[in-house]
């Protein structure tokens, strides 16, 4: 009997057997088709997936001419996790010309639009300087993180505070006035970063507090693109659905609350979105073929019906990638080569 | 593509299915996929078309580093005496005919 | 067919309807059934469902802390129907909860909190950059059987190793069981700093709980 050497989404070594391998693969598309209404794999995918991690190889990757793009969300952050405390511009220039980076991307440690405005110039003059040495198109980017709107750090009261209080109607209304204030910062961070040269504007992160957090990135990419028809702006997600923290937070008369990634997709593009990065987040208690699987009949209807292209996000715990710091390339190149191979993606 | 350590998630996704960023086309790609809101089949075909070479020599390194450096589009190791930086990115603009937003600032910045 | 009294409890906890659990408890209650079936086969079911609903997106946050507002007022209406010590529930399950110290996310611990409100059990929540002393402090003088803790950046994850070493310290590892959570959290990571129980979401932090209740 075979022996099929793959890992869990924590990144733990896994044996299984190739009974084993397919219920799990079975196992994760009926979790995806139960939550997130899509239609499962077919028998062709399934043996594309079967075949994969059937292979002993340690490294795979997508055939000649299938090759995508990458998008570096917070670059200029990773280098410095590795206490390398390298001026960001030579980070940058590392990253294009050592690691080949088809897209670069500058960002601060402190990665929210709200806490750059005071340090905004500093920010500016960074980026313009990057811009002259650099070749590759580059993003700045940060996250519209609503968490840093309530008290103590922001200004609004707590709704996680009033709504177990039963405080329902004002935990909404501080929502309602936390999306009107990150609006405003993430227009006022996007407009001077744009007037600097940058290639694209990188909302990373998106839905991390939830659906306000969405509603306010939607509502940005829509204030900026009236202002600047050619602005480019990258949408990346952070969940596979938006947590309905407001639950009653609607656009374009859609509620945003529980949209899985096809539904986020169709709001980015009326938004007028670039670039639309879906996420479907990595169960640490399942195997990576589960994950995978699972991560594939999610995006796939993605990749099919977009306008705009697509860079599903594939970082540490996303993307059937494992939860883990230092990311292991049996796995990595596994689920890449499948998600770009079944999802006809644009790019990661 | 998100958090992890370079070596595990960057270069880890950048072999298994990346073009290679100025190793090949991969950042000429990614600016038409920004400028244009092409999909990658299109934007590929785009630069293809423009720089006259087929799809499939877009992510090939050897081929890929002789016709940048025709171009004067910047390559990984470059020599004295070769376009750099903002030089490389209005030799992109010209042949890719694509608006580069920073192009625009310099413009301004150097009275042109 | 028509929707028999579990059925019943269930809806109403779905539908936060605090009428119809009331209702419900009454009529069980007049024809002399056992309170606990219907604590366990009625609104347990159906909070037990606004869990997995609210894991897979299909329920929101207000929601949510609706069904548990009526879980609870379900609870205290049974369990005033019992004899003193035979109460149903967990009320009597005391939790602290905080998120770790260095650490000010708390968006997740609120989601845990409220699930663990919803089903019956005692919450205190220390708030977010919690000391890792503090907490033990608080978890003994409320009577805590378990400290949940929540990290959500790989900075702040060594904390949780700090609470365990702490506890082991203080001799209290095994008395006071530990369950860590958060984005970065792993069953690996819990399992090689010792913590009892690993939530991969709050839905699983609830079982796990609860499993662990069950052990004693």
């Amino acid at each position: 009997m075979t022996t099929i050497n793959t890992r869990m989404g924590d990144g733990s070594p896994l044996a299984m057997s190739e009974d084993e391998l397919r219920r799990d693969i079975d196992d994760g598309i009926s979790q995806a088709v139960e939550n997130a209404s899509v239609a499962p794999l077919n028998k062709e995918e399934i043996e594309y997936l079967v075949e994969l991690f059937k292979r002993p190889d340690r490294i795979v990757g997508v055939e000649p001419g299938k090759e995508i793009v990458l998008t570096y969300d917070a670059a200029t952050l990773k280098i410095k996790r590795h206490a390398l405390f390298e001026d960001r511009v030579n980070a940058l220039a590392m990253y294009e010309r050592l690691l080949g980076a088809d897209t670069l991307e500058l960002c601060h440690i402190d990665y929210s639009y709200k806490t750059l405005k005071p340090i905004v110039s500093y920010e500016q003059a960074t980026l313009e300087q990057a811009l002259s040495v650099t070749h590759s198109p580059m993003f700045y980017g940060a996250m519209p993180n609503l968490g840093l709107y309530t008290q103590p750090d922001g200004p609004f009261p707590n709704p996680m505070e009033l709504l177990p209080m039963g405080r329902i109607a004002e935990g909404r209304a501080a929502y309602d006035s936390m999306v009107d204030a990150a609006v405003e910062d993430i227009c006022f961070i996007s407009e001077i970063m744009w007037e600097s040269g940058a290639d694209g504007i990188n909302f990373d992160t998106v839905g991390a507090s939830g659906d306000p957090d969405f509603k306010a990135s939607l509502l940005a990419a829509e204030k900026l693109k009236a202002k600047y028809p050619d602005i480019a702006i990258e949408m990346g997600m952070a969940g596979e659905f938006v947590l309905g923290m407001h639950g009653e937070m609607w656009h374009e008369g859609v509620r945003l609350a529980g949209l899985y990634p096809l539904d986020q997709l169709k709001l980015a593009e009326k938004a007028g979105v670039t670039i639309f990065g879906p996420v479907v987040n990595t169960n640490a208690n399942e195997s990576v073929p589960w994950n995978l699987a699972r991560t594939i009949a999610i995006i796939k209807p993605c990749g099919e019906r977009a306008t705009i292209p697509i860079h599903a996000n594939m970082g540490m715990g996303v993307g059937a990638v494992p939860v883990t710091d230092y990311p292991p390339v049996d796995v990595v190149s596994r689920a890449s080569k499948a998600m770009v191979e079944l999802c006809r993606l644009d790019g990661l | 593509m998100g958090v992890g350590d370079p070596i595990g998630m960057a270069v880890a996704h950048a072999q298994a299915s990346g073009m290679g960023g100025m190793r090949s086309a991969g950042d000429l790609v990614a600016r038409v996929q920004l400028a244009k809101k092409l999909r990658l089949v299109e934007a590929k075909k785009y630069v293809a078309d423009k720089i006259k070479v087929s799809v499939n020599e877009l992510s090939d390194p050897v081929i890929m580093s002789e016709v940048r450096a025709d171009l004067g589009f910047g390559i990984m190791m470059p020599l004295g005496g070769t376009p750099k930086g903002l030089e490389c990115k209005f030799n992109m603009a010209r042949v890719l005919d694509l608006e580069i937003n920073c192009l625009k600032r310099f413009k301004r910045m150097a009275g042109l | 067919m028509s929707e028999n009294i579990y059925e019943k409890a269930s809806r109403a906890i779905l539908e936060h309807d605090e009428e119809l659990a009331l209702e419900t408890i009454k009529i069980h209650l007049d024809g002399g059934a056992e309170p606990m079936a219907l604590m366990n086969e009625g609104f347990i079911v159906g909070i037990s469902k606004v869990g997995d609903l609210f894991g897979s997106g299909k329920l929101f946050l207000p929601e949510l802390m609706m069904s548990a507002d009526v879980m609870l007022v379900a609870s205290q209406a049974l369990n005033e129907s019992m004899p003193e010590g035979q109460q149903s529930g967990y009320a009597h399950v005391h939790i602290t909860a905080a998120t770790v110290k260095g650490d000010i996310h708390d968006i997740g611990k609120g989601i845990g909190i409220a699930l663990f409100r919803a089903n019956g059990f005692t919450v205190h929540d220390l708030g977010r950059d919690v000391d890792t002393d503090a907490m033990i402090d608080n978890a003994v003088k409320n009577g805590s059987k378990i400290i949940a803790t929540s990290a959500l950046l790989t900075t702040t994850l060594g904390e949780q190793k700090k609470l365990e070493d702490h506890l082991k310290k203080a001799g209290l590892k095994g008395q006071i069981k530990t369950m860590v959570a958060g984005a970065p959290v792993t069953p690996r990571w819990a399992s090689r700093i010792g913590a009892d129980i690993y939530a991969e979401n709050a839905h699983e932090g609830v079982s796990g709980v609860i499993n662990a209740v069950r052990e004693g």
